[in-house]
């Protein structure tokens, strides 16, 4: 299909001012980290830069980077899963279920947890989930038996924090998508006999599938470097990912080619778990 | 080339952002002395200068910092073991120690550490000192522990929690295996102790309020920590006793140093001054602060201040090694055996 | 599912969403500067608040860079993502890609690469180098939640209003932004939540002396929190509620049919 002119003339228009913008401020200093990332050292010693391919070479090298990326994605896809279980739920309630000025008063509910400061917040999450913490005085005074309740340093501590921090993406885009779901559809599916179950398979997955996919890319990407929520929350036993290697490499020791390169395989990696999942999407989708 | 960049950037950001006359600029880690209100008010008092800062968070931090913004502080707050490699990059330029009026009180061994003077000049002004060992719950303890085993005290596990910080922990190791900080031979030596402090650990700390909350919480009841932390958070009611181990502690000197291309090399050198005076040492240590490196100011503290009595002692100084610069190489070795353990 | 059960469950899940928040807010009102418990409770830090000159303006310097940074990164994100749905164009694919590297790479090595970029062509630090910054980070999710909500826009009704005379512009006004406004109103919360929360790019880019109000969090954990932190969030968190609240009142975004 060949773009008419004045086709040509309104893409520039309105695509030209967000990605030049972008370009300013994120494409061109991050072609610098690019860059950095081949050279065997960064070049503030006044040295020549060495061109290298160790820092790639490094990653391959050492199974404790593959390991630890691997345990990253586990980690996103866990708190990704959740918050698609948790989130669609909500996000039909929300749609089809409140009416009238509460949807928006709802609505902005949802969001402004995410308004808090996340150091805040984290800490909020550790007073609340350690030993003897506000989680467990509250459900002892509340159950009549004794509970023993210590999530902190966890595993499960971590995902809580991570959950909490993004389940409002997936909640809202949802909604977005359930929300333009036209309620005839399914009450005709109904009249023809439909089960519930088929109505929610072959009717409200699909059509809110751009919701979904799009809460669920918002959350996966940023959780498989996450670094906070682990820090804090995780203790020894899950504090350690690869976000956190990554930030070692800047704040432990000057080494930001091998951070560089570390954190452009784990952008390659990630546009790879979803290029992998594409296909299975747009098939949700028709 | 970038670095060349670098250099024309200066140039261009010096001549559109002169730095005002009546201002310096000072990098430090936040709430550490030189932004203590009362302080840069009374300097502004006396000299007309206001003092604004810009924190940093690791020491890497700091020099990249230094490196990127050229022309954009005049002091800075730089662990001697860093001092050298920020004198090298031409980071830093040497201190006119006769504009100091307070030099002459510093304590000579200080005066004169090799990692803050090079060929006669003073490189960074010795200012603060302390002590890395250990900090316990002393609500715990009947007696307080006097060795550095107490991390390995199998009553104790999950109860222990040291620094995110893979020098640190290398040099924790060193000391409980005997050896010398700076110079460490028996490196399987350490990573065997660290792999065997790993289970005993509930949690790594990487700042004052992750440590001061979680012993408030109970998280942990021992932990390494910073004398001049220590003391500030027993200060604060917590229920703190700092722990020199018989095998010995890490001890670091902090130094101010005027900055590479400081628009105000005079104001600098004035509120260097300032700070090693005994007069802002003395109140400052009252809200609890690292041990003073100006013999004049640690002696008018009152006897019983807890920098005079632990830090005053004769025999925890005779247990003290002093930390000196790292280079690039061991640091990277260190964190990648730290990496691989907490990986674990 | 039933609509009580419904209510029911979004009601859980608002408190699962709320608790930490009720817990900052508590803290705020505990004398315990360590955040220990058992509570007691106390207004000191709401006292030391009011007197906390730098705290209040760098509060302050956050709102109003992060609303800039929202008004202007919906406008800029609305706009690409309208031409990215309408239209089929060679390298289409590859924009939609580069929406990933902002949000993928860890703040740390962007908020780095913009402290060495933006200084070595002059921007420097100050304000304009953190909406510069910010706009830049909130695009990309801008961008992917206004074109969740395009997806559900059938493109004909855009043809019909087209045949029927109208031009670009009004088709975009009339027909396509109030169908796609309550992705347009996420998007803006979106974008100014990454602002008012961005602590790691925020701490390259603000200027000494001049900081932002999560940068001021951030550097203070060097020597701890002061439930002041929690006082002045909490006061923040009220303030937006009330705001909200006003705001839902008067507009309808959440696309009533």
């Amino acid at each position: 299909m060949a773009l008419a002119r004045r086709d040509i003339v309104q893409i520039a228009g309105l695509i030209s001012p967000a990605y030049l913008w972008l370009t300013a401020a994120v494409f061109l200093p991050l072609s610098a980290m690019l860059y950095f990332s081949f050279l065997s050292s960064a070049p503030f010693d006044g040295s020549a830069p060495v061109f290298s391919l160790e820092h790639y070479q490094a990653f391959l090298d050492r199974p404790l980077y593959r390991g630890l990326l691997w345990k990253s994605i586990q980690l996103g896809l866990v708190v990704t899963v959740i918050c698609v279980l948790v989130g669609f739920p909500c996000a039909w309630v929300l749609a089809k279920m409140i009416r009238g000025r509460w949807r928006e008063a709802l609505f902005l509910l949802v969001i402004l947890p995410f308004w808090t400061n996340s150091l805040v917040r984290v800490f909020s999450w550790a007073i609340l989930l350690r030993g003897n913490g506000i989680l467990e005085r509250g459900l002892d005074a509340v159950l009549p038996f004794d509970v023993s309740l210590n999530l902190m340093f966890s595993y499960p501590a971590v995902v809580i924090g991570l959950v909490h921090s993004y389940l409002p993406y997936v909640i809202l885009t949802t909604y977005l998508s359930l929300q333009a779901l036209d309620d005839s559809l399914i009450e005709a599916a109904r009249s023809l006999g439909a089960r519930w179950g088929t109505i929610l398979w072959r009717i409200i997955l699909p059509l809110a599938a751009p919701g979904i996919i799009a809460g669920a890319v918002l959350v996966f990407v940023p959780v498989v470097g996450s670094v906070l929520e682990p820090r804090i929350l995780g203790g020894r036993a899950a504090g350690t990912f690869y976000g956190t290697v990554i930030e070692d490499q800047f704040t432990a020791v000057f080494n930001w080619p091998l951070g560089a390169a570390l954190s452009f395989i784990l952008l390659a990696v990630v546009l790879a778990c979803l290029a992998l999942t594409a296909p299975m999407l747009r098939k949700a989708q028709t | 080339m970038i670095y060349r960049q670098l250099a024309l950037t200066t140039a261009l950001v010096a001549l559109t952002t002169p730095a005002l006359a009546d201002q310096i600029r000072v990098l430090n880690w936040n709430g550490y002395g030189t932004d203590e209100d009362w302080a840069i008010a009374a300097f502004a008092e006396a000299t007309g200068v206001t003092v604004v800062h810009d924190y940093f968070n690791s020491e890497q931090e700091l020099l990249t910092k230094l490196r990127t913004n050229p022309g954009a502080y005049d002091v800075v707050m730089i662990n001697s073991a860093f001092t050298p490699q920020a004198r090298e990059e031409g980071l830093i330029q040497p201190v006119d120690t006769s504009a100091l009026a307070n030099f002459a009180d510093l304590a000579p061994n200080m005066a004169t550490n090799a990692d803050l003077t090079h060929e006669g000049a003073v490189y960074g002004v010795p200012w603060t000192w302390g002590l890395t060992a250990l900090a316990v719950n002393a609500d715990a303890f009947d007696d307080l522990p006097t060795s550095m085993e107490v991390l390995w005290d199998p009553d104790l596990a999950g109860r222990i929690s040291i620094r995110d910080d893979a020098l640190e922990a290398v040099q924790l190791a060193a000391l409980a295996t005997g050896q010398d900080i700076n110079a460490i031979e028996d490196m399987d030596a350490v990573v065997e102790r660290l792999a065997a402090l790993m289970p005993q650990i509930t949690t790594f700390w990487s700042s004052e309020n992750d440590w001061n909350q979680f012993l408030a919480a109970g998280d942990f009841v021992v932990g390494s920590y910073w004398s001049g932390s220590a003391e500030r958070a027993m200060g604060m009611g917590l229920p703190v006793a700092f722990v020199v181990p018989e095998e010995g502690a890490i001890g670091w000197l902090d130094g101010l140093s005027v900055a590479t291309g400081s628009g105000n090399v005079e104001a600098a050198h004035a509120f260097i001054d300032w700070m090693i005076d005994p007069d802002f040492y003395v109140r400052w240590a009252e809200a609890g602060a690292p041990a003073s490196a100006n013999a004049a100011a640690a002696a008018s503290l009152p006897e019983d201040s807890f920098n005079r009595a632990v830090l005053g002692d004769p025999e925890v100084v005779a247990r003290v090694q002093f930390m000196q610069p790292v280079s690039d190489e061991d640091r990277r070795v260190y964190l990648e055996l730290w990496q691989d353990l907490k990986a674990q | 599912m039933s609509v009580i059960a419904g209510r029911v469950f979004l009601g859980a899940v608002l408190v699962f969403l709320y608790l930490p928040i009720a817990v900052m807010a508590l803290m705020s009102f505990n004398a315990s500067p360590f955040y220990a418990l058992p509570f007691e409770f106390s207004t000191t830090w709401y006292t030391r608040l009011a007197g906390n000159a730098e705290m209040q303006a760098a509060a302050a310097r956050s709102l109003i860079i992060a609303s800039a940074t929202a008004l202007i990164a919906t406008a800029l994100g609305t706009a690409a993502a309208i031409a990215l749905w309408r239209f089929e164009f060679p390298g289409k694919r590859v924009l939609q890609l580069l929406l990933f590297p902002p949000i993928a790479i860890p703040w740390l090595i962007t908020g780095t690469a913009m402290l060495i970029f933006f200084f070595s062509v002059g921007i420097g630090r100050g304000t304009p180098a953190l909406i510069l910054g910010h706009v830049a980070l909130a695009i990309p999710y801008v961008i992917v939640v206004v074109a969740a909500r395009l997806r559900t826009f059938d493109p004909v009704l855009e043809e019909a209003a087209r045949s029927l005379g109208a031009g670009a512009w009004t088709v975009t006004r009339r027909i396509t932004l109030p169908w796609i406004a309550p992705g347009i109103v996420a998007g803006a919360l979106f974008a100014f939540a990454v602002s008012f929360d961005q602590f790691v790019v925020s701490y390259f880019l603000a200027t000494p002396g001049d900081t932002t109000l999560p940068v001021l969090i951030y550097t203070a954990i060097r020597k701890g929190f002061t439930p002041e932190i929690n006082a002045v969030s909490t006061l923040i968190i009220l303030a937006s509620m009330l705001l909200m609240f006003l705001v839902s009142r008067v507009f309808r975004f959440g696309g009533e049919r």
